[in-house]
Parts: structure tokens; C-alpha cells; sequence
């Protein structure tokens, strides 16, 4: 057989769990080692994609560790493999470490808090395509909802290491304080200063926190956090490009607003998969057709996760 | 090469190096899997289904996990049979296996004009009539439950595929899965590939209703596995044996113990769908587990098939 030239782009990898670590109630950061060849096929990864974990063969917790709304679902025997994003990424010598920030939400995630360091798992990826960045930006806004914040952590590492002429600005919002999926307390002073959290703070990167109830930052949605900020501020909307991830409600808002005004628009979405390769056709996106009237399905996988919001067909 | 022993399997006239497959809708149309396995290894590969005209599919969402297993109603979702010999039948030519073409319509007209352009192009071997899917309004598993039917459906088909192998696809929701198979096999099926998905439904008890937008989906994966095995025998007995018609065994297959279970059990060779989702190395792995076992066994994939004492 003729020698394969083309190198994989993507790849099934066994990653060394490094830390596991719990960050809130109900939210963790997973520390990955990639090394050999899934360091080299990981080296190029963006922030934005994603990869498969396979947690069937991983322990659940004590019964009595585990939340009473969780216990039904989290003893079902499940067999497909997880998506998550990278909300840290860094290439060393010789190996790749990252993070994933999860949230404890179902069977999965509530096997992936047994996870311990020397522990490996199997990994998919890089996966999908991740945010990219348009020419003559000067302003990026991350805006997140809950634990869609995870991808934008590492975007905004991104940004800051790599695009010295943007200036990113991070919104984070959720139901409550409890639901912020952040390790810092959110004190008053860092917030009065602009800086709320602590995860952004450290790429010296400016952030708000919104809660539905008020019980931190700004009471209300992040939408309506990001939308007085550019009333206030008056961004030159050519010159930016907003950013999100978070619960499909939020993201519907932000596709509304940034469609009608003209804003440059990324919204990773978020679609039940199940390969994660592009063969099982689970993920499907509306998105527009040639057509004006025309609705086509894309891949969330493949095709995304990342859209740029004028090409989804949103539901007003 | 130095292999223990020879994994190689007549089916249906076709020579192949060994009995695994990659189960329709599970592996793309001809490249996808490119990046994780050399697809010429397997035993062969069948194509998702491909309908005269392209499909977008149903509306999300589409899949949801169940235990140990999945329902899956991507609704055909695929570019057409003109896009399909355009774009993939050139990347079906490189590949080495024999390659058949999962065919869905809904109308007989279309399965047969659907059919006689495949059949046209030399580098597919052959044909999966898909008479039992689950996810679509019209057709389908509607062709599929009805024995005659489903005998008028695999004869005209067969009139049109000429030389070509034509493999039915059965359904297994049927009170008498040998009804229909000897349908298909009284049609002139050279094959049959048993048993695509369970209809079924999961319910979201905090909406009250379907997890899926169309409702129900098929059922896949671990969980099917036991009855699938349990079909497959029965079709070996009841029909495909005296018939001298060969099986391609499918349903839950995870591992090359499950594999040779259903080998075992009737089989000549297996399909691999849902694993691939899991592990898109599966059949690969499969095979080699199917290799060390035979080499234990000192047995050859022929010895296997159907070999269930009872």
C-alpha cells in the first residue's frame, strides 16, 4: 500500500489527568497532559474547538456524593463519548497541558469528578472549528452564560498573547452567584475596578458578572449587561466582534441584537452529538440556505461548534 | 504480512480479506474515517443511505442517549444520488473493499431509478436495500414490514442492480423477522443484512414530551445486541441456510466478542454502527480481536459461521 503522507489532523489519544479540581458547588477544572503524537496532532488547537471524552469506563461517585437531582440519571450506563472545550491550553516542551471547566450535570460529568491525577482517558480531537477573528477588530467581547464560559477563557488567552490590537472585554453571566463557574470570590473592589473575575483579571482583562437574582454584579441578564455597556461606551461596531457561549436562549438574544445592528458575531453552539466526527449526523444547526427563505442543517461537529451568527436561522 | 490465520470470507460472491464491516450511517459516504483507520482494512464498508433527490433530514434534535444504547431520527439526511456519484463515487474508486450503497426512497420508482444509476459504477459492489428505516414519514420501514412488499420491492430492485450483489436490510420490527426475510430472499436478494434500529421513544418528563423532534427514532447500540443476536439465528435456521444466502450480522456489536457471537450464531460477516461513534477505530480493533480468537480457536471464519451447538 502506498505510505499516508497527509498527516491526521485529529486522532484518538490517551490523555494523563493531571488535577481535578472542584471550583464551586457544582463546578470542577480537569487538567489534561497530552504528550508523543497527540501533542504534535493537539499543537495547533483553537480556541473554540473541542474534544471527545470518553467517561463510561469511569467510577461514579458514593451515591450519597452525589446531588439528589442527579442521582436517576447519573446511574444510567452510558456509552457515548462527551464534548468539551479547552478553557486552558498550553504547549510545552514536548507535551501539551490544558483544562476543562465542567459543570456537574449529568452521568458523565458526575463520573468525571472521580477522575485523579495519574488517572488517563481517552480522548477525540481537536474537533470541529473553533473563533476566529475577522481583519480591522479593536474590540472583542466575550460574553458567556454559565459554563459556556469554559472556551472563552482560553479565547481570551488567545487573544491576548497573539492580537496586541484588540482589547477584549468579558461579560459572564448565570442564574445565581453559586452558578458562576469562577475560582475567585468576585469581591467588591476587583468588581468596582472593572475586573470582576479573576480568571479573565489574569491576561489583565477587563469583566462583568451578571446573576438573573442579583446576588452578584449586575442584576439581570448578561445581555442586558453587555447592551448598557455599549450604550455607555459607544464602540464603533465595524471595529468589534462579540463572542459567546452559553445557553441557547442567550445566544438567540445576542444573534438578534448583533444581526440587527451589523456586529461581527460568534456564538458556539451547543447540540446533542454523538460521534463528534461528522458521520453520526445527531448535531444538526439550522442554519440559511442559498436561498433567503431556505433553512439548511449544518453540523454543530463539523461544521461548527463556532457559527457566525449571520448564517444561523435564529427563532425570534 | 505474517497472520496467524485467515480471516477471509466468501459473501455473497464477493472475496473478502475478513468478515467486518462499517455499518451504514455510521461511517460517511467513503472518506470520513480517513483520519482514524485505514478503511481498506476492514472487510468492506456500506455507505450511508443515499435517496434520488438530496435530503436535508429532521429538524434537532436528533439523537439522545439512552441506556446503553441510543435512539438516533437523522431522517436520511444526504446529498442525493447525482451529488453522491459526482463527489464520493471518485473516492469510492481509490478503496480497495467491496463498497455497497445503502439505498432509501419512498416510492418503489425511486428505489429502482436509485438503483440502476449505482449499479451503472463499477466501483461499488454492491447494494443495501434499506426497506426499514424508522425515522421517515414515507417509505422506508413501511416497505419493510409487509412481506409482499417487500418481495416486490428486492425483485424489481434486483431486475435493476443486474450483476451487482443486493443486500435487504431487515427490519426487526416485525412479529416474523423469517416472514420478511424469506420475502426478500423469494425476490432474489443475494444477501440479507439484519437488524437495523428498534423503533422507540425516550420521553423529557420536564417538557412532557419526545426527546425527539421526530418523536421516535431507532434504538442502537449495546442494548439491542442480545435480540439482534437472537434474529440472526433465527434467520439462519429458518431461511438464509437452506437458502444458501449470506448474513451480515449487526445490531450492538462493541467488541470482537460480540462479533463472533453473532458468527456464530448465523453471520457470515458483521457490521459495526453505533461502536464507531464511541471509538471510530472499532472495527478495526474488532477484526483483530476476531484474529487472536480464531488463532486460538484454530478455527476460519467459514468454521464459525452458523457453528451454535445446540
Amino acid at each position: 500500500m502506498a505510505e499516508n503522507t497527509t498527516k491526521a489532523s485529529k486522532g484518538v489519544f490517551a490523555a494523563t489527568v493531571t488535577s481535578n479540581r472542584q471550583i464551586g458547588r457544582r463546578f470542577y477544572r480537569l487538567g489534561l497532559d497530552l504528550k508523543g503524537s497527540a501533542a504534535e496532532v493537539f499543537a495547533g488547537y483553537k480556541a473554540g474547538q473541542f474534544v471527545q471524552i470518553d467517561l463510561s469506563g469511569t467510577a461514579l461517585p458514593p451515591q450519597e456524593a452525589i446531588a439528589e437531582e442527579l442521582r436517576d440519571t447519573s446511574s444510567r450506563n452510558i456509552i457515548l463519548r462527551r464534548p468539551f472545550s479547552f478553557a486552558d491550553f498550553t504547549v510545552k516542551v514536548g507535551r501539551i497541558s490544558a483544562e476543562i471547566l465542567y459543570g456537574v450535570v449529568g452521568p458523565s460529568t458526575v463520573r468525571m469528578t472521580t477522575l485523579r491525577s495519574g488517572d488517563t482517558v481517552s480522548v477525540i480531537g481537536p474537533l470541529g472549528n473553533g473563533f476566529w477573528v475577522p481583519e480591522g477588530k479593536k474590540l472583542a467581547m466575550l460574553i458567556s452564560g454559565g459554563i459556556g464560559t469554559g472556551p472563552l477563557l482560553y479565547l481570551a488567552k488567545s487573544l491576548t498573547n497573539n492580537y496586541a490590537g484588540i482589547e477584549p472585554i468579558a461579560f459572564a453571566g448565570a442564574k445565581t452567584k453559586e452558578d458562576l463557574p469562577f475560582e475567585g470570590k468576585l469581591d467588591r473592589i476587583a468588581q468596582d475596578l472593572g475586573f470582576s473575575v479573576g480568571e479573565y483579571a489574569r491576561y489583565g482583562i477587563r469583566s462583568q458578572v451578571a446573576t438573573d437574582d442579583g446576588s452578584v454584579g449586575f442584576a439581570g441578564l448578561v445581555t442586558d449587561c453587555m447592551a448598557e455597556w455599549i450604550r455607555q461606551n459607544n464602540p464603533n461596531p465595524r471595529e468589534m466582534i462579540i463572542y459567546s457561549c452559553g445557553p441557547l436562549a442567550m445566544l438567540e438574544r445576542i444573534a438578534k441584537v448583533t444581526t440587527e445592528r451589523n456586529i461581527d458575531c460568534q456564538l458556539s453552539m451547543e447540540e446533542m452529538m454523538a460521534c463528534g466526527i461528522g458521520v453520526c449526523q445527531c448535531c444538526a444547526v439550522a442554519c440559511k440556505g442559498a436561498n433567503p427563505n431556505e433553512t439548511i442543517y449544518k453540523l454543530c461537529c463539523k461544521d461548527g461548534p463556532v457559527f457566525d451568527a449571520k448564517d444561523l436561522v435564529i427563532n425570534s | 504480512m505474517n497472520e496467524a490465520v485467515d480471516l477471509a470470507v466468501e459473501f455473497a460472491g464477493l472475496k473478502l480479506a475478513n468478515p467486518v464491516f462499517t455499518a451504514s450511517g455510521t461511517c460517511g459516504y467513503a472518506d470520513e474515517l480517513a483520519d482514524f483507520i485505514d478503511v481498506n482494512k476492514l472487510g468492506g464498508f456500506i455507505t450511508k443511505s443515499i435517496t434520488l433527490k438530496p435530503r436535508k433530514g429532521n429538524p434537532p434534535q436528533r439523537g439522545v442517549e439512552t441506556d446503553s444504547g441510543m435512539l438516533n431520527a437523522i431522517g436520511l439526511a444526504n446529498i442525493g444520488v447525482e451529488n453522491f456519484i459526482a463527489e464520493k463515487v471518485p473516492l469510492i474508486e481509490k478503496m480497495t473493499v467491496p463498497v455497497f450503497v445503502n439505498v432509501a426512497g419512498s416510492t418503489i420508482d425511486e428505489y429502482v431509478t436509485v438503483a440502476e444509476k449505482l449499479a451503472r459504477q463499477k466501483a461499488i459492489a454492491g447494494i443495501e436495500l434499506n426497506i426499514s428505516c424508522p425515522n421517515v414519514s414515507k417509505g422506508g420501514i413501511t416497505f419493510g414490514t409487509d412481506p409482499m412488499q417487500v418481495n416486490e420491492i428486492t425483485s424489481m430492485v434486483k431486475k435493476a442492480v443486474g450483476e451487482k450483489v443486493l443486500m435487504v436490510k431487515l427490519s426487526p420490527c416485525v412479529t416474523d423477522i423469517s416472514i420478511t426475510a424469506r420475502a426478500a430472499v423469494e425476490g432474489g436478494a443475494n444477501a440479507l443484512s439484519l437488524v437495523n434500529t428498534f423503533t422507540a421513544m425516550v420521553v423529557d418528563i420536564e417538557t412532557g414530551r419526545p426527546a425527539l423532534a421526530n418523536k421516535t427514532g431507532g434504538l442502537s447500540g449495546p442494548a439491542i445486541k442480545p435480540i439482534a443476536v437472537y434474529l440472526v439465528n433465527k434467520v439462519y435456521n429458518e431461511v438464509a441456510k437452506a437458502a444458501n444466502v449470506p448474513i451480515m450480522g449487526l445490531g450492538g456489536i462493541r467488541t470482537a466478542s460480540d462479533a463472533i457471537e453473532f458468527i456464530i450464531a448465523g453471520a457470515t460477516a458483521v457490521a459495526v454502527g453505533t461502536a464507531t461513534f464511541i471509538d471510530p477505530t472499532s472495527a478495526v480493533k474488532i477484526t483483530e480481536g476476531i484474529r487472536k480468537y480464531c488463532t486460538r480457536k484454530n478455527k476460519s471464519i467459514k468454521e464459525l459461521v452458523g457453528s451454535l451447538q445446540v
